[in-house]
């Protein structure tokens, strides 16, 4: 009864929601609600996507080595890279012991001395069973590369004079010749 | 206009910021001494003849005149008339009866001075060395308005008794005499001037001549012998020669002291008086104490002194039939007793002071006018002595007929000058240390005790160490109760930063060492370095006859222990707490058990010799016509920390260290030469030798070893290419001048001089300095790490200096600016002038007077050394040369510390609710 009543004063939208008509759903749509007003089907993305898409040709194994022989190449390169930018700041820190220049330096080892510990850990998702032996250079060339590092550290230490290298750093160690003999003034 | 004055302000405002106000009047001290009070010129007088307000003058025994303030006992002012105690020691002190000069008369000098402020009105050089002073107390017409006028007798080759103008200090008449007589003691009635001459007799006696003198033109009137042919054996029997008193007397005594004779000058009369004796002990001393003034009642006192005890007769002179009589006497009492003498109008009272009460009298009955017990002078003394009074002078105040308060200035046998407000104590100047020939610094055994033990601690191995450390602090707990007890005290004196720094025992700081000083009357008297204020112990130690010197020397052979050498007695050891004489221990010579056969040097007429073990090892003789002015050794105890100079660049230049080192001195009288030499003291070779032509050898030239370095100083004469000056020169010792080379020896681990030779490398540096310096010491410090101070003595000034090492350092660059490693070593150009910067003067505005040595020794905090300088003026101080990088200065403000810390933890409390609402708020609410 309540329907009958709606009909007649209801809009249209309401009409067509609560009776939606079949012959419009069979035409515009698979689904029986009817699209929303203002809502436009997609058939040129339907065209579109009928042309396949080219298929992706996995890599041979020799090509996959050769990346990441690449890739572990451009990782162990890495540290050079850094060193005119640290030399830089090295340079600019001065060699008084400061708070700052102290803490740069304090950096300085830990960079290089933290990647050398962890050095399987970083290559290990580039290593196989066939890269092994190039990987040894690839791994050689991170420990030279962190040495350098490690030496522009070196630098700046002895810079600040914090290495023990010259003969005042050993001078508490010298000890004073004895005399044999005591001589006493009496005062008379 | 303006300018200078606000540069000048600038400037006094820098300097002024300079010292640390809060340590300059609290670390050092300083006694301002005038030596021994002599009893016939001390003297209590009004400066200001309109006020009642006196002052007390004496012309001590050091030959220093001063006035000081009864009611404090500082000294007002004070002259210095002589640099050197004389050794017969005569002096007179005058002041007339409402004058407000004083006059005094020493050596050949007499001279007027300001009682109010000491300025000096006239001075007067006579032709001999001076017997008397007196003032002329008459009115005879060609009396000025002002000063009075001044009677002086000079001895010598012309003999002659003077008349002063009192005002000017000129000479109004002369008499002289021809002959043999020797002058003795001028005096002076209101009409005639007596002059007191000694007559020597063939047989060896003396007799009294007595000359009358016109005080008006001077001529002789009259002159008799008053004393019979064999009565006096030499002049030391005459006990006095009572001057301007109403009627002066001459009185003497017999060489046993049994019969008293007396004469008014004037008359022929002799008054005979028999001297009872009181007990079996022969009467020693006579002394006669007469008012000094003109209108004063003409009685005087006589007092008796045996060993043990004392008494005192009072006589009465008639003026009109000039006869004396015994008025009363006062009874005797065991021990010591000084008399003195009061006026009050034309009254007099005589005050007795002995060892337990204060009594005054009249001089007219024997009736006590004033009594009161002295408990005690508020000296210390040495474990047994009693301490007696050895002379006095007393003012007496009388309100109507009694005597209301007597003040009364007292030596007692301490060396103590004590004033006694009726019988209480005021205050003290401990006087004796005006005459120290010799100090030394002790450490206390309760603190050389806690440093064996962290030393043992510290070169132990660690596991026996650590079970060390702990037993001691399981000892420390059984002093628990003591600290808690004391806790609060201590925290609250911690926050207000009024806590002192503790007694002797608890002296982690090593500040409280015991300063030992050895004084020319043998007495031996100990201070606290660390509390000054009050003397720790103070006893004979030497029996000194009359005209006996000592040259003791002291020192600390180790912890708690003094030992005193003298030529008589070597190596009597002391208690450094307490004072009392240690008999156990046998003086062990301690240099033998290190080195097998030690080289002992001296200086031996006038050369140097040096022997091991009774054998010449050698021998010094200066040139010929050069004489030894001085000599310093290494300090025996001077620890290095560290053997080279580190450079700029880091390299090391090695110190040339040899303990057997020594600083050599001789000048040439004819030539105006002083060679500086450096010795060998093993093998006796010259190191380095310096002369310095055109010295001023009436100058002092002092000169200081320590470490590798010396420096010496001394007057130039101005000559063709220099002005005269007062030059430092500063000299340090190289094994090698080539850097991170260690000489020939290279790193041997020992070396015998005798065998190898090895000759030091030398910079010297010569500076012109502003004034002489009288004497150098150096800081020193426990481990040697801390720079060093040179400390130079200026007596023109009355200061002491603390030069830093590095000023007067001898490598600084010459005629060209540092170089970057230089600068980084601290080293400046090179300015041959050297000026005291005011903040090196750690006397700060004090006047330290007659400084004749340092001594310095190092505390247990490496930063700080202790300073003690003696001679007249007693000072003391700490100085950290390198800052005090090891203590926590007193600007450090614990309360504030601990407030903020405070304030801190209330606030965090407050906050973290607020915090934590607001946390949990911002999760909850939209903003």
């Amino acid at each position: 009864m309540t329907t009958t009543q709606l009909t007649t004063s209801a809009p249209q939208w309401l009409h067509d929601m609560t009776s939606p008509s079949t012959a419009v759903i069979q035409q515009k749509s698979k689904t029986p609600i009817l699209d929303p007003p203002g809502f436009t089907a997609l058939q040129t993305k339907q065209q579109k996507s009928k042309t396949p898409a080219p298929v992706r040709k996995q890599p041979t194994p020799e090509e996959m080595d050769t990346l990441k022989l690449k890739k572990a190449w451009e990782l162990a390169l890495g540290p050079a890279k850094q060193l005119p930018m640290n030399a830089i700041g090295m340079y600019m820190t001065g060699n008084s012991l400061q708070i700052f220049s102290i803490m740069m330096v304090f950096m300085l080892f830990k960079g290089p001395i933290g990647a050398m510990f962890s050095i399987q850990q970083t290559f290990s998702r580039l290593e196989t069973e066939t890269n092994r032996g190039q990987m040894l250079l690839v791994k050689a060339a991170f420990v030279g590369c962190n040495l350098l590092a490690l030496a522009l550290g070196i630098w700046k230490v002895n810079g600040m004079g914090l290495l023990p290298t010259t003969r005042s750093d050993w001078l508490a160690w010298e000890t004073a010749r004895d005399p044999l003999e005591r001589a006493y003034f009496v005062p008379s | 206009m303006r300018v200078p004055w606000i540069a000048a302000t600038f400037f006094l405002a820098r300097s002024a910021l300079a010292v640390f106000a809060d340590e300059a009047w609290n670390v050092d001290y300083h006694y301002a001494l005038l030596g021994l009070p002599k009893q016939s010129t001390s003297f209590f007088h009004q400066p200001n003849p309109s006020s009642r307000a006196s002052l007390i003058y004496t012309l001590s025994e050091e030959g220093v005149l001063g006035a000081v303030n009864p009611r404090d006992g500082s000294v007002v002012w004070r002259q210095l008339l002589l640099s050197e105690a004389l050794a017969y020691n005569v002096s007179f002190l005058r002041a007339g009866e409402g004058q407000d000069t004083v006059i005094s008369g020493i050596g050949s000098q007499v001279a007027a001075w300001s009682a109010a402020d000491g300025r000096q009105a006239w001075i007067l050089d006579t032709a001999g060395p001076l017997q008397d002073v007196e003032i002329l107390e008459l009115s005879d017409g060609r009396e000025t308005a002002g000063a009075k006028d001044a009677i002086a007798l000079s001895g010598g080759e012309h003999p002659a008794v003077v008349r002063i103008d009192g005002t000017s200090g000129a000479i109004k008449w002369q008499y002289q005499w021809d002959g043999v007589d020797q002058p003795y003691q001028v005096s002076a009635s209101t009409t005639e001037v007596f002059a007191i001459l000694l007559h020597k007799t063939l047989l060896g006696y003396v007799k009294l001549k007595v000359v009358s003198l016109d005080p008006v033109t001077g001529r002789k009137t009259d002159e008799h012998v008053v004393s019979s042919e064999n009565e006096l054996a030499s002049a030391e029997t005459i006990v006095s020669v009572g001057a301007n008193s109403a009627s002066p007397i001459v009185a003497w005594t017999n060489s046993a002291h049994s019969v008293l004779k007396v004469n008014i000058l004037g008359t022929k009369e002799i008054s005979s008086f028999n001297i009872e004796a009181h007990d079996s002990h022969a009467v020693e001393r006579v002394e006669i104490h007469a008012p000094y003034h003109t209108n004063s009642l003409s009685h005087f006192l006589v007092h008796y002194e045996t060993a043990t005890s004392h008494w005192a007769d009072v006589f009465h002179i008639d003026l009109k039939n000039s006869k004396i009589e015994k008025a009363y006497s006062l009874p005797k009492m065991t021990g010591k007793g000084a008399f003195s003498t009061g006026t009050s109008d034309a009254n007099v009272f005589f005050t007795r002071v002995t060892r337990d009460q204060v009594m005054t009298v009249s001089s007219a009955s024997h009736g006590v006018l004033g009594r009161w017990a002295v408990a005690g002078f508020g000296v210390a003394a040495g474990p047994g002595e009693s301490v007696e009074p050895v002379h006095a002078v007393s003012e007496v105040s009388i309100k109507g007929t009694s005597v209301s308060a007597v003040r009364s200035a007292v030596l007692l046998s301490t060396g103590d000058w004590v004033l006694l407000r009726d019988g209480s104590p005021v205050w003290n100047r401990p006087e004796v240390l005006a005459s120290t020939v010799s100090a030394t610094f002790a450490i206390p055994a309760e603190v050389q005790e806690f440093v064996q033990q962290l030393e043992a601690e510290a070169h132990g191995n660690p596991i026996s160490a650590y079970i060390h450390r702990v037993t001691r602090h399981l000892q420390d707990l059984q002093k628990l109760p003591a600290i808690m007890a004391s806790l609060p005290q201590r925290i609250v004196q911690g926050f207000l930063g009024t806590s002192a720094d503790g007694g002797i025992a608890s002296d982690s700081f090593g500040f409280h060492q015991i300063i030992a000083c050895a004084t020319r009357d043998g007495r031996l008297v100990a201070l606290d370095a660390g509390n000054p204020d009050k003397v720790l112990w103070n006893q004979q130690v030497a029996d000194l006859q009359l005209g006996q010197t000592w040259q003791p020397s002291v020192s600390s052979p180790e912890g708690g222990i003094i030992e005193i050498n003298s030529k008589a007695s070597a190596g009597v050891r002391y208690n450094a707490s307490t004072g009392e004489q240690l008999f156990s221990i046998l003086p062990i010579d301690e240099t033998a058990g290190e080195v097998a056969l030690p080289v002992k040097y001296a200086i031996h007429k006038g050369e140097l010799d040096a022997t091991v073990d009774t054998k010449m090892a050698w021998h010094f003789t200066p040139m010929s016509g050069e004489r030894i002015v001085s000599l310093v050794p290494r300090p025996v105890n001077d620890p290095v920390a560290s053997i080279g100079k580190v450079l700029g660049d880091r390299r090391v230049l090695y110190k040339y260290l040899d303990p057997n080192l020594a600083l050599l001195v001789t000048a040439n009288d004819v030539t105006k030469a002083a060679t500086f030499y450096v010795l060998n003291t093993i093998s006796g070779a010259i190191l380095y030798s310096n002369v310095h032509s055109g010295v001023d050898l009436g100058s002092p030239i002092s000169s200081m070893l320590s470490e590798n370095w010396f420096a010496y100083s001394f007057t130039a004469e101005a000559s063709a290419n220099s002005p005269k000056g007062h030059q430092l020169v500063a000299g340090e010792l190289f094994e090698s001048l080539v850097a991170n080379d260690r000489g020939p020896l290279s790193a041997s681990a020992n070396y015998s001089s005798m065998q190898t030779g090895t000759e030091p490398f030398t910079l010297a540096q010569t500076y012109q300095i502003p004034e002489p310096i009288s004497h150098m010491a150096v800081t020193r410090t426990r481990q040697g790490i801390t720079s060093r101070q040179l400390l130079a003595v200026l007596a023109d000034s009355s200061a002491i200096v603390g030069i830093p090492y590095g000023v007067i350092d001898p490598r600084r660059p010459v005629s060209r600016d540092p170089t970057k490693d230089e600068q980084m070593e601290g080293l400046v150009r090179y300015s041959p002038v050297l000026d005291f910067d005011p903040k090196w003067y750690l006397n700060h505005q004090r006047e330290i007077v007659g400084i004749k040595d340092v001594v310095t020794s190092p505390a247990l905090l490496e930063s700080t050394s202790l300073v003690f300088a003696y001679g007249l003026d007693v000072f003391g101080t700490r100085l950290s040369p390198s800052f005090s990088f090891d203590v926590l200065g007193k600007d450090f403000n614990k309360f504030q510390m601990l407030a903020t810390v405070a304030a801190l933890a209330v606030a965090t409390f407050v906050v973290a609710p607020l915090v934590a609402r607001k946390q949990v708020n911002a999760r909850w609410q939209f903003a």
